[in-house]
This record gives C-alpha cells, structure tokens and sequence, in this order.
C-alpha cells in the first residue's frame, strides 16, 4: 500500500518536476502565501463520520510544491491519499497531469478509465494494485494551476464507490479553487 | 287461455328453482370431505420476504438489500 502511495505521488512530482524545470523553475510558486497543509479535504467531511484518521500532511512531496495528504479508515482497510502539486501556470498543471496519467499503468492494473465531472479535465481510473491484492481508484484533475492525484485503495471486493470519489473530487476542486482565488 | 299458460309457465319455473334451490341447500348441509376441502381452499398470493444479507429484514432500519457495515462512509447502510 505504501509502496503504491510513494510510487503514484513519485511518478506525479516527477512529470511536476519534468514541467516545472520546463517552465523555468518553482520560485514564484514557492513565493505563494498559501499554506498548502490546508488544502487537502479531510474524508470525514463528505461522509459526516469520524471513519477517516488523518496523518500529518507532507508539504512539497517529491521536492515539488504542494501537498500530501493520506487518510486512513480507522480499522485499517482502506486509504485515501490525496496529492495537490502546485504548477507555475495551468499548462504546466494540464502537462503534469498528462504524464502523472501515464505513469499510472504500472500501479492501477486492468484500469477501466472515465471522465469526472471534476475539476479541468477530471478522470477516474479503476483497477487493482499490481499486486492483485486491493481495488484501486485514481481521481486526476487540473484545477487552475495544480494538478490533483487522489488515489482511493481498499478491499478488493469492496472498492471505493464512483459517487464517493466525484463527490469528495468536487469538494477538493472547491478548497483549491477558493484558496487559489483568495 | 293465453293467459292460463302463462300462468302455469310461470309457475312451474318458479317451483322448478326452489326445487333447485332445495337441492343446493341440501348438498350445503352435508358434512365436507376431506377432498372437497382440498377443492374449495384458495391458494395464498405468491409473497417473497425480502431479507438483508444476513438473512434478517435488516439492521439500524437499512432494510432488505442492505446492511449496516463500517465502510468508505463510515457507519452507514450499504447495498449487499
């Protein structure tokens, strides 16, 4: 499960970094007075439980600047990561999402793909970990100029449903888009 | 003459149905046999009771089809 969480947050900085370099560095965005740490939605806000138990969220993952977040169902069967990676601009945003996309093919095995009505460009790819040994669903969207991977890992028998991932999408598209605008 | 007929018609179809009638009466008040009870029974409605995935009508009032479980929405009712 970690592994899968390093690599898929790995594989997104990297085509971040890839673009960013491209773009001519971060230093305008690391200027940013947002604090990244609060842009992740907590879980328990659109299911109104206290199911989720949040770690501390790790800022600039990957060297990159952002966030990540990763939230763990309290008897341990299922996670939700969700990584918020800051571009220079909403190209480079829409370019890392299209290599982060690339990169998920060796972590979400037997992927069936559908758009989302989230955010720039919202995608959800379903599968399983390259292990065969949990369901996985990756939400990946664009929202101004940050480029979102919101991975959701459970039982394989009991994945995370659509209306849950698109709902919890929309409200981190939201928390984005009103911190961006602030 | 006309007349006369009619009457005797008319009479005769009326003694004829409590003849008739005499007759169901009299079939009415023997005791049933077994088998006539078989005859007249009405089958039941077909019914199904629907039940949840533990073979109960449901637990915290989920219903049929559902059951209550700690899942991606926490403590909630989810489908089977």
């Amino acid at each position: 499960m970690l592994t899968m969480r390093h690599s898929l947050t790995g594989a997104a900085g990297a085509a971040a970094l890839m673009f960013g370099v491209t773009l001519g560095g971060f230093s305008s965005a690391a200027a940013q007075p947002i604090d990244y740490g609060t842009l992740p939605v907590d879980p328990n806000a659109i299911t109104d439980s206290t199911a989720w138990v949040a770690t501390a969220p790790v800022l600039n993952p990957q060297g990159q600047p952002g966030v990540t977040a990763v939230y763990t169902h309290r008897d341990g069967s299922r996670e939700v990561t969700d990584t918020i990676l800051v571009l220079n601009d909403p190209q480079g945003a829409m370019s890392a999402l299209t290599q982060g996309r690339a990169g998920l093919g060796a972590d979400v095995v037997n992927a069936a793909t559908q758009p989302a009505p989230v955010g720039t460009d919202g995608m959800i790819a379903t599968g399983t970990s390259a292990d065969n040994t949990q369901s996985v669903a990756v939400l990946t969207f664009v929202e101004g100029n940050t480029f979102t991977t919101i991975e959701f890992e459970g039982p394989l028998n009991d994945p995370a449903p659509i209306d849950l991932v698109t709902e919890y999408g929309k409200m981190q598209a939201g928390a984005i888009a009103a911190a961006l605008s602030a | 003459m006309r007349k006369l007929v009619m009457s005797a018609a008319a009479t005769a179809m009326l003694l004829g149905s409590l003849g008739n009638a005499g007759i169901a009466n009299a079939g009415q008040a023997t005791l049933p046999t077994p088998q006539d009870q078989l005859v007249r029974t009405q089958p039941k409605d077909p019914s199904a009771q629907l039940l949840d995935c533990y073979g109960t009508t449901g637990n915290m009032g989920c219903g049929p089809g559902w059951f209550w479980r700690d899942g991606w929405r926490g403590w909630a009712c989810y489908p089977c």
